[in-house]
């Protein structure tokens, strides 16, 4: 057998082989040895991680404005509390205008509970938008739990290992995130392009859509909680011939610099991940 | 011994590659550490070699990722199989022939990458994927791919020095 030949041979081999696994992982026989695969792979992930996030930290803020820093952080946080508050207010302002005929109503949420969660990595393909964090399902996390920061809707988790998982973004291609514009109360289906680019899709063309309007999760179809802000209207197309307008969002969270997530822990989504 | 180390330093780029690398996308594309050095080290002549790294290589990177699981070792396996056929060929040795290897073979990476999404049903804007993520990363790919096969030139040499005729 020529050396050419034989190569080939082993590539199809390794090939083979290779279709064999996808077919076992298909039928959720890997996953144990994927968990236990994992578990030295993200204790590196997380060990590298710290080192990479010190280093960038180190070179891009000034070393001897510790305290400055420090007050930055606190002001921050402060502003996202505040703005969160006020994305609440307006929203039960517009909900009040909504059910003003049922007097004595009184809308309730349940308090969210948190698992918070440090960003260890993020998907390998450039297809697809995901992270890794350093929590799995010995913190309690579960598959499709929605996962937020304090500005926003970020994803939800798509696989569960005993101490990590992964988080598919609301930027991913694949994710669908069912939303409510909070002042023109229109609904619409949050769909990412492949670039990060977020579009609310499938708007009613009655709804009067305008720039700067914040959207949130709807809670339709169970897969999110409602009310959690998820961005603001960047720019509208309406075209006459269409049955439905568009809109092109701005995030609240940062999803491509990610450090810390909080995943809600008490929310049962009804959908399964991917669903709409 | 070499295949033991070459699939510890697999893991190890698969690692760098999710923790580090994906922190700076050139577009929305990134190097890929693994193909650059499984085609390096198939230019050198250590095909075998390449290969198996390739297909363990493969199954780190679908470890860390949400794409299904061995495609890239598939995709990572043709890849290689690809730079081993220039052996032979009249320009094998031609400096600037890993640059042409590189490139196709992260195209090739690339378009079964993507073929295998695509039929997962993970949804495949074809020319956004072109443009934001193929072309810059095979770009990254082509500009790496220089100092990639000198590095594995010196480790082929160090590791596995030419025999030598006595007499």
């Amino acid at each position: 057998m020529s050396r050419s030949s034989s190569r080939a041979l082993l590539a199809l081999t390794f090939i083979l082989i290779a279709g064999g696994l996808l077919v076992l992982n298909l039928g959720g026989y890997l996953q144990a040895a994927e968990g236990m695969a994992l578990r030295p792979l993200g204790a590196l992930q997380g060990w590298l991680s710290q080192r990479v996030t010190a280093i960038q930290t180190l070179l891009t803020s000034p070393t001897d404005l510790a305290t400055l820093r420090a007050e930055n952080l606190r002001l921050e946080a402060e502003v996202a509390r505040l703005e969160r508050e006020l994305i609440a207010v307006r929203e039960q302002a517009a909900e009040a205008e909504v059910l003003a005929g049922l007097l004595g109503y009184a809308r309730t949420r349940p308090e969210s509970r948190y698992v918070a969660a440090r960003v260890i990595g993020q998907d390998i393909s450039p297809f697809i938008r995901s992270v890794w964090i350093d929590r799995g399902s010995d913190g309690g996390l579960q598959q499709g739990m929605p996962v937020v920061t304090e500005r926003g809707l970020v994803g939800r988790v798509a696989e569960v290992y005993s101490t990590i998982a992964r988080i598919q973004l609301i930027t991913d291609p694949q994710s669908s995130v069912n939303v409510r514009l909070q002042s023109s109360r229109a609904d619409g289906a949050l769909q990412a392009q492949l670039n990060g680019e977020l579009w609310v899709e499938a708007i009613d063309q009655s709804a009067s859509v305008t720039p700067g309007e914040l959207v949130l999760t709807s809670g339709l179809g169970g897969a999110f909680p409602s009310d959690i802000p998820v961005g603001q209207i960047l720019t509208v197309r309406k075209r006459d011939y269409e049955l439905f307008q568009q809109a092109v969002v701005q995030p609240s969270a940062d999803v491509e610099n990610l450090l810390v997530v909080l995943v809600i822990t008490n929310f049962q989504p009804l959908a399964p991940p991917g669903a709409p | 011994m070499a295949y033991v180390a070459g699939t510890v330093v697999m893991a190890l780029l698969a690692v760098v590659q999710s923790s580090l690398l994906n922190r700076f996308p050139f577009l929305n594309g990134t190097a890929n550490l693994i193909l650059l050095a499984t085609v390096s080290w198939a230019l050198t002549g250590r095909v075998t070699e390449a290969m198996l790294w390739a297909f363990f290589g493969g199954i780190f990177l679908d470890l860390l990722s949400g794409a299904p699981f061995a495609v890239s070792s598939m995709a990572l396996v043709a890849a290689v199989y690809l730079a081993s056929l220039t052996e032979g060929r009249f320009w094998e040795a031609h400096p600037m022939a890993p640059l042409g290897v590189m490139a196709v073979a992260s195209l090739v990476f690339f378009a079964l990458t993507m073929a295998a999404l695509w039929i997962s049903g993970h949804p495949m804007d074809l020319a956004l994927a072109m443009t934001q993520v193929v072309l810059p990363s095979a770009f990254l790919n082509v500009l790496l791919a220089l100092p990639s096969s000198q590095l594995a030139g010196r480790v082929r040499e160090a590791a596995f020095p030419p025999p030598v005729r006595m007499g």
